[in-house]
């Protein structure tokens, strides 16, 4: 079987540490305002709440919130055959993030909680991903 | 300083074949690109202003085609230039024309998107230089513009109780308008259980939630007002215009996600609504850039139409199709008519406003309220006669 390629990342120069990090610790990193404590996401150049560039790469809780979540029946990228999901998280930190609910999503579940877990994906990416939490 | 109110009109429309064009496309040809589209516009635009092209001293061209190349092709030196989308090439145009840059505004677009199979979704998604949240979440599998409307939906679905088939009153009202228009390239009636039988795309969106992908152009001329009266028998003026975005968390979907984009609409609201001395129940007709039709219940709250949370109930009881209080997209819109990214609307405001819409003209019908909200970036003009 052929290997599938995840999806290309945007690896701007802020993006680099987020993934590198992912796949050395198995955990997700993001920068935390060293003036203000405000969370980062995407990574950046410039805090969103008072415009420091300083910043420290630090572990977050790997907790949030389900905002939402939706289902693909059409496939577009040939690591993602139909069905498949994709959620949005606020995490606890604050910023909301894009990613999968690592089993298939049904009912009312907007509002529950979630869990972080670091999958590794057939090519080698350390991708973020979560679980209902119980 | 506030902008003042009707400083410019519109004094003629054009725009190509796009029914012949949808079916020369789908037949395998590629009858032009899109500064050929655009140029057939224009020459329509033109020939309907009853104008030659030196009248026209300021050109805006659309996001699609080079601004040079563009303005080569016409062969037109301005005084006065600029590169916009559709209603931001309208503001611009009213804002050269209130400051003096110009007098007469010719603004021109034209797309092959579907005659060179431009992508929306997938491994070769456009677009991501402008909204970085179109191409960021790739990795996770989102891609396509619809998945990000749907994320949307679901959450706006389950806190207020707005329906799938709420939903659905969109496209069966858009195709209202569309079977009764000439121009449009969908125009079969469609009914509440064909919306519901339709295949999902990506869930909790189906197949008429989707906008059509056509080749096609669109040109307008706007004009200073005094000029315009002299100019066109029927000036369609711009009654006001207004804009307000919402950046912050913008790529993770924050302003689609916690808001709908609903901060933004009431600022724009009160800055039209507020210039023009009128208000909601003063607008015959909606028009709303409808990539996917979640934008107009949207819209319908985020703009006072009706209260938040209430546009499904709206929708099913006072009605946006030909003969409900607020007839909305009665072109067909993109999902039904063309998809113009915006353009083709700024004609059915300026048609319905000269009351030649024939079989889908609403009667007496003098203001039209235009809005977009794509990314969270929402810009309105208020049309009227
Ligand atoms: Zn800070």
């Amino acid at each position: 079987m052929q290997t599938q390629t995840t999806p290309p990342r945007v690896l701007g120069l802020y993006d680099e540490p987020f993934w590198r990090m992912m796949a050395e610790s198995g955990r997700m990193h993001l920068q935390c305002c060293t003036e203000c404590s405000t969370w980062r996401y995407p990574p950046g150049p410039a805090c969103p709440a008072c415009l420091s560039p300083r910043a420290d790469w630090t572990p977050v809780s790997g907790g949030g919130e389900l905002l939402s979540w939706v289902t693909f029946h059409k496939q577009y990228l040939p690591a993602y055959p139909a069905p498949y999901n994709v959620i949005a998280v606020r995490l606890d930190e604050g910023p909301t993030i894009i990613s999968n609910l690592v089993t298939p999503p049904q009912g009312p579940i907007i509002g529950q909680r979630v869990a972080l877990t670091v999958v590794r994906m057939e090519d080698g990416v350390a991708l973020p991903r979560f679980a209902l939490a119980d | 300083m506030t902008a003042q109110s009707r400083v410019a009109a519109v004094v003629g429309v054009g725009h190509s074949d796009w029914v012949a064009d949808w079916h020369r496309v789908r037949a395998g040809k590629r009858p032009d690109d899109s500064y050929g589209y655009a140029a057939t516009a224009f020459r329509n635009a033109l020939a309907d202003a009853n104008m030659t092209r030196d009248q026209i001293d300021g050109l805006i061209v659309g996001p699609t085609t080079a601004y040079e190349r563009m303005a080569e092709v016409l062969a037109m030196n301005v005084r006065w230039g600029d590169q916009a989308d559709a209603v931001l090439s309208v503001v611009q145009a009213c804002m050269a024309i209130e400051t003096g840059r110009a007098d007469v505004v010719a603004l021109v677009y034209g797309n092959d998107q579907r005659s060179v199979g431009t992508q929306y979704g997938g491994p070769q998604a456009m677009g991501g230089d402008a909204f970085l949240s179109y191409i960021y979440h790739a990795p996770w599998g989102m891609t396509s513009q619809g998945a990000l409307y749907a994320l949307m939906f679901r959450r706006f679905s389950e806190l207020y109780g707005v329906t799938e088939r709420d939903l659905g009153q969109v496209a069966v009202a858009q195709r209202e308008g569309s079977a009764r228009n000439p121009h449009a390239i969908q125009r079969k009636l469609i009914t509440l259980d064909d919306y519901m039988a339709a295949p999902y795309i990506t869930e909790p969106l189906r197949l008429f939630d989707y906008c059509l992908i056509n080749d096609g152009g669109v040109a307008l001329i706007i004009a200073e007002a005094g000029l315009a009266r002299k100019l066109s028998p029927h000036p369609v003026y711009i009654e006001a215009i207004g804009r307000y975005d919402l950046n912050t968390g913008a790529t993770s979907l924050e302003p689609r996600l916690q808001d709908f984009y609903r901060p933004a609409q009431q600022a724009v609201a009160e800055q039209i609504f507020g210039q023009s001395g009128l208000d909601p129940s003063d607008i015959d007709v909606l028009q709303v850039y409808d990539s996917f039709s979640v934008h107009v219940p949207l819209a319908l709250e985020g703009y006072g139409y009706c209260g938040v949370g209430e546009s499904g109930r709206f929708m099913a009881e006072q009605g946006i199709g030909l003969a409900g209080q607020l007839p909305t997209n009665t072109s067909g819109g993109h999902l039904s008519e063309s998809y113009m990214q915006g353009w083709n609307h700024q004609i059915e405001c300026v048609r319905q406003a000269r009351g030649v819409c024939g079989a889908r003209q609403i009667e007496g019908c003098r203001r039209v309220h235009y809005t977009s909200d794509v990314a969270g970036k929402a810009v309105s003009v208020i049309y009227g006669t």
